[in-house]
């Protein structure tokens, strides 16, 4: 990134102010390259006959590491850290422009199954770690050891802690870069992955990648057997003012000890499809005035554009009629639409076959694992289950690992495992792993189940 | 003597007050077990058979004993009654100071009256009365989940046993309608006895003097067969005008009760959103009637959904009648249990097999999305969803109010199982509320 930046990459093809810069320039005299000519230096995709063809051509090497993580997400940090801490050369790349992946662009402020059904906190580790920094900020969390409410998180607050932690850590990381393809060897094995980014196709080399990307993109570039699935897709927001309202009358709520204080809005509620609510209202942030609002949405392909786009635009168009006829009603005049999530709510698109799939059944039963790197919180109607390592290592394909929402589970299983502390508790143990990796030089599939779990209690994890 | 006698009694006494705890608490395997004991009954049998229109194979126990008791008087309560052998005994530990009530007229005989007249309207109405409902009504008091249910349970044999001690054996010999029937089966048996026994007589006689001529016309005979009955003639003159009054009387009190008692039923219903019964419950106006309190469904549900009633669902009329409530964790009526549709001795809930118990509408699940967690875009909730065994509840996306809410489709019965998952706190989003006809 520094080089790039030497090389002039970052303002060279038309900078977003060349007036002003212009301006800066003869006014300070700093000195700015500026008007050099350039041509770029490759060859661009032709047509050949009806089709659109990609050249043949050798892609720079960005950068050597020993372990990739793709995606700077909560799983992705996550890893990062874990891998980072063990004295292993670790890098980072994200698709946004910072880090903490849905937890932060996503709006996705609640930290949901925390705790098992008896209200005891299940998920600690990094998790754990990252919420103490949370803790001492202002404004940074709220609800924190009040089973059973969740923590609600601020995203700005959690970008700043992931910024600064990633640049203590030592953690080579690239922002604006988004995985494309994996590189895969002779006998299909993973060797890096490849990434777009302003500077161009360029490749990372790596022993181990961590595929945190989400949507799985690399582990299925790299040939790994995956399910895709089709979930609600929605947008979450911010608005503003909202405290206003009295949020504990005829509201629902989950504190048996702070119950909502008025009797239901309606009485008897009509039956069907109903026109008789009140607007949305949504959930307190650690920002004062200010609620986050989920959203379902409806149910589309997270893999396909023409559906990522439709709901882009028709989630903002959405939210701000909403918010309009929330501020029709009496008290609500002021709330005010703060931000829609830059990034769109996408649950789950693929889901790996792993060595070991997680069913629906196993968590229902409490089933237990040898190979047990973590615990996921009750959540609706499950209780809480052990994760085990097989859900992170692709069936067939070697030297990935999967964490975050992609791993290997059912839809009914990855619809917890999907949400932000499990992440941390997928990604941690992904990046734990992928460090023995190395240190043991073995397939991820390899790894000492037993060294892995001594490196997770160490670091704070909960096994049971 | 007398000893000799009396201990045969005692224990066949306490051999049946055994076989009735037995049958009551589900030692047995046989599901429908408890409800054999109240179809003992030919109080209850009879009353319920009128007021449902209906014979079920359960009325064979209670014709043997309607036969056998019109012969021997009152030998149900002598040997058989369980209650009667707690009260018997009862007695013999009680203060016994006072028989002022034994110059009441033989009320049990008027409540009897009114309730079968009741029951041809299809309403028997103090058929909680039965002597066998009130002994199984407390062993429903492991399923008490409030200090309400206990005292509602127990109330009815509390109240006997109270009493007896206190004033002796006033309900037995003059309250109870078990009692009452069995002595209005055995006079009207002597007096038809008697009647045959005479016209049988006559003929003969007839047929020696008077050369087959008919009897009913020779004044002679009639005088002869009159001596020959004095019962018949007693019953004929002696009170023979304020027994058929009392006896019209009931019977037109009964009526009119019943009538009030359904009218108010039905409208009870009508005004009620919370009022829900257990599966195969007969419409609301006739329940009340037919529930005789017997609690055998309270004591088989396993989840312990079924409460006795406080008033506060369904009035005075529907004191101590089964009423559901989903106020225990987790606690829902089971797509996998029927128990209490088999154990209800009168057809107030109608026995269902599994498949059409869970056909079943108990009540109607609806949704306050001004509660709903996934509505308000609190928290990803789809427990209702999960829950739901019939696959009923659905998270919907609506494309015009850009919301999702829970919709309840045709297939909800009202089992619970949304209400109970429901996280929300004091006031559930999704709750069962009486089915209203749309």
């Amino acid at each position: 990134m520094r080089s790039s930046i030497a090389a002039g990459g970052l303002f060279a093809a038309g900078s977003l102010m060349p007036v002003s810069s212009a301006q800066a320039n003869q006014a300070g005299g700093q000195s700015t390259t500026q008007g050099v000519h350039e041509t770029e230096n490759r060859v661009p995709a032709t047509i050949a006959g009806d089709k659109v063809v990609q050249p043949r051509r050798e892609l720079p090497v960005l950068q050597k590491t020993s372990i990739l993580v793709v995606g700077g997400g909560p799983a992705g940090t996550a890893a990062a850290f874990c891998a980072k801490r063990m004295g292993v050369d670790v890098t980072l790349v994200e698709r946004y422009g910072y880090l903490g992946g849905l937890a932060t662009g996503g709006l996705v402020l609640g930290i949901f199954p925390l705790y098992d059904r008896d209200k005891k906190q299940v998920i600690f580790g990094v998790g754990e770690e990252l919420m103490k920094k949370l803790d001492v900020l202002k404004y940074g969390i709220i609800d924190r050891n009040k089973a059973p409410i969740y923590p609600t998180i601020d995203a700005e607050a959690f970008k700043y802690v992931l910024a600064d932690m990633v640049l203590d850590s030592g953690i080579t990381t690239y922002l604006d870069c988004w995985g494309v393809d994996a590189i895969v060897d002779g006998k299909g094995a993973v060797r890096g992955a490849v990434f777009e980014s302003k500077s161009g196709r360029q490749a990372i080399l790596a022993d181990i990648v961590i595929d945190c990307s989400g949507d799985g993109d690399i582990y299925a570039a790299a040939g790994a057997a995956f399910e895709k699935v089709k979930t609600n897709i929605g947008l979450i927001s911010r608005i503003g003012n909202i405290d206003e309202v009295d949020m504990a009358i005829g509201r629902g709520s989950e504190d048996p000890e702070h119950p909502a204080t008025g009797k239901p809005s309606e009485g008897r509620p009509s039956k069907g499809r109903v026109n008789d609510f009140n607007g949305h209202a949504g959930n307190s942030t650690p920002a004062p005035h200010m609620n986050w609002l989920n959203m379902r949405g409806p149910v589309g392909d997270a893999l396909d554009i023409t559906d990522l786009t439709s709901m882009e635009l028709k989630h903002r168009r959405g939210t701000w009629g909403n918010v309009e006829k929330l501020r029709q009603k009496p008290g609500n005049e002021q709330v005010f639409l703060a931000e829609t999530a830059p990034q769109l709510g996408v649950r789950l698109s693929r889901l790996l076959d792993g060595v070991k799939k997680l069913t629906a059944q196993e968590i229902r039963s409490g089933a237990k694992f040898k190979d047990v790197i973590g615990y996921s919180g009750a959540y609706a109607n499950a209780p809480e289950f052990q994760i085990p390592y097989g859900s992170l290592v692709p069936a067939k394909v070697e030297n990935v690992l999967a964490a975050g929402r992609c791993i290997s589970a059912e839809f009914e299983v990855a619809d917890i495992t999907r949400l932000i502390p499990v992440c941390w508790v997928t990604g941690q143990a992904a990046g734990l792993a992928a460090a023995l990796c190395i240190q043991d030089k073995c397939k991820p599939r390899n790894v000492s189940v037993t060294k892995l779990q001594n490196l997770l209690k160490e670091q704070g994890a909960y096994l049971g | 003597m007398m000893f000799l006698r009396r201990v045969p009694r005692r224990l066949i006494q306490l051999t049946c007050f055994v076989g009735a705890v037995v049958l009551i608490w589900p030692v047995l395997p046989w599901s429908i077990a408890p409800r054999l004991l109240q179809q003992l009954s030919p109080f209850v049998v009879l009353s319920s058979s009128i007021a449902a229109r209906s014979i079920g194979v359960g009325t064979i126990l209670a014709l043997i004993v309607a036969v056998v008791s019109s012969f021997k008087k009152r030998w149900f309560c002598l040997y058989l009654c369980p209650t009667g052998f707690l009260l018997e005994n009862t007695n013999h530990a009680g203060l016994r100071r006072t028989s002022w009530w034994s110059k009441c007229p033989p009320i049990g005989k008027y409540v009897a009256t009114l309730t079968l007249a009741g029951a041809v309207f299809g309403y028997p109405v103090l058929l909680w009365m039965d002597p066998l409902c009130i002994f199984s009504s407390p062993f429903a008091v492991n399923k008490a989940t409030n200090p309400v249910s206990v005292f509602l349970v127990s109330l009815g044999l509390g109240v006997l046993v109270g009493a007896t001690f206190v004033f002796g054996m006033l309900w037995c010999v003059r309250i109870c309608p078990l009692s009452g029937l069995q002595d209005m089966l055995f006079s009207m048996r002597k007096a038809l006895w008697t009647r045959i026994a005479a016209s049988a007589l006559a003929r003969a006689l007839a047929v020696r003097f008077l050369g087959g001529r008919s009897f009913s016309s020779d004044v002679r005979l009639v005088r002869i067969t009159g001596a020959l009955a004095p019962e018949v003639r007693a019953a004929a003159s002696a009170s023979k005008f304020n027994v058929a009054r009392r006896v019209f009387f009931a019977g037109a009190g009964g009526a009119l009760l019943a009538v009030w008692a359904r009218r108010a039923g039905a409208a009870r219903y009508r005004k009620s959103d919370t009022l829900l019964r257990p599966p195969g419950a007969v419409p609301e106006d006739r329940f009340g009637g037919l529930c005789i309190r017997c609690n055998n469904c309270v004591h088989a549900c396993p989840t312990k959904i079924i409460h006795p009633d406080t008033g506060h669902e369904a009035g005075l009329a529907g004191f101590g009648a089964p009423v559901i409530k989903f106020d225990r964790d987790y606690k829902y009526c089971l797509e996998t249990c029927n128990a209490c549709t088999q154990v209800c001795p009168t057809g107030a809930l109608t026995a269902l097999a599994l498949e059409q118990k869970n056909k079943y509408i108990i009540g109607e699940a609806l949704v306050d999305n001004n509660v709903c967690l996934t509505a308000l875009g609190k928290k990803e909730c789809d427990a209702c969803e999960v829950a739901c065994p019939y696959d009923a509840v659905k998270i919907t996306w609506d494309e015009e109010q850009y919301n999702a809410y829970p919709v309840v489709n045709d297939k909800c019965i009202g089992c619970g199982a949304c209400e109970v998952v429901c996280p929300t706190t004091p006031v559930k989003a999704i709750r069962v509320w009486t089915l209203k006809p749309s």
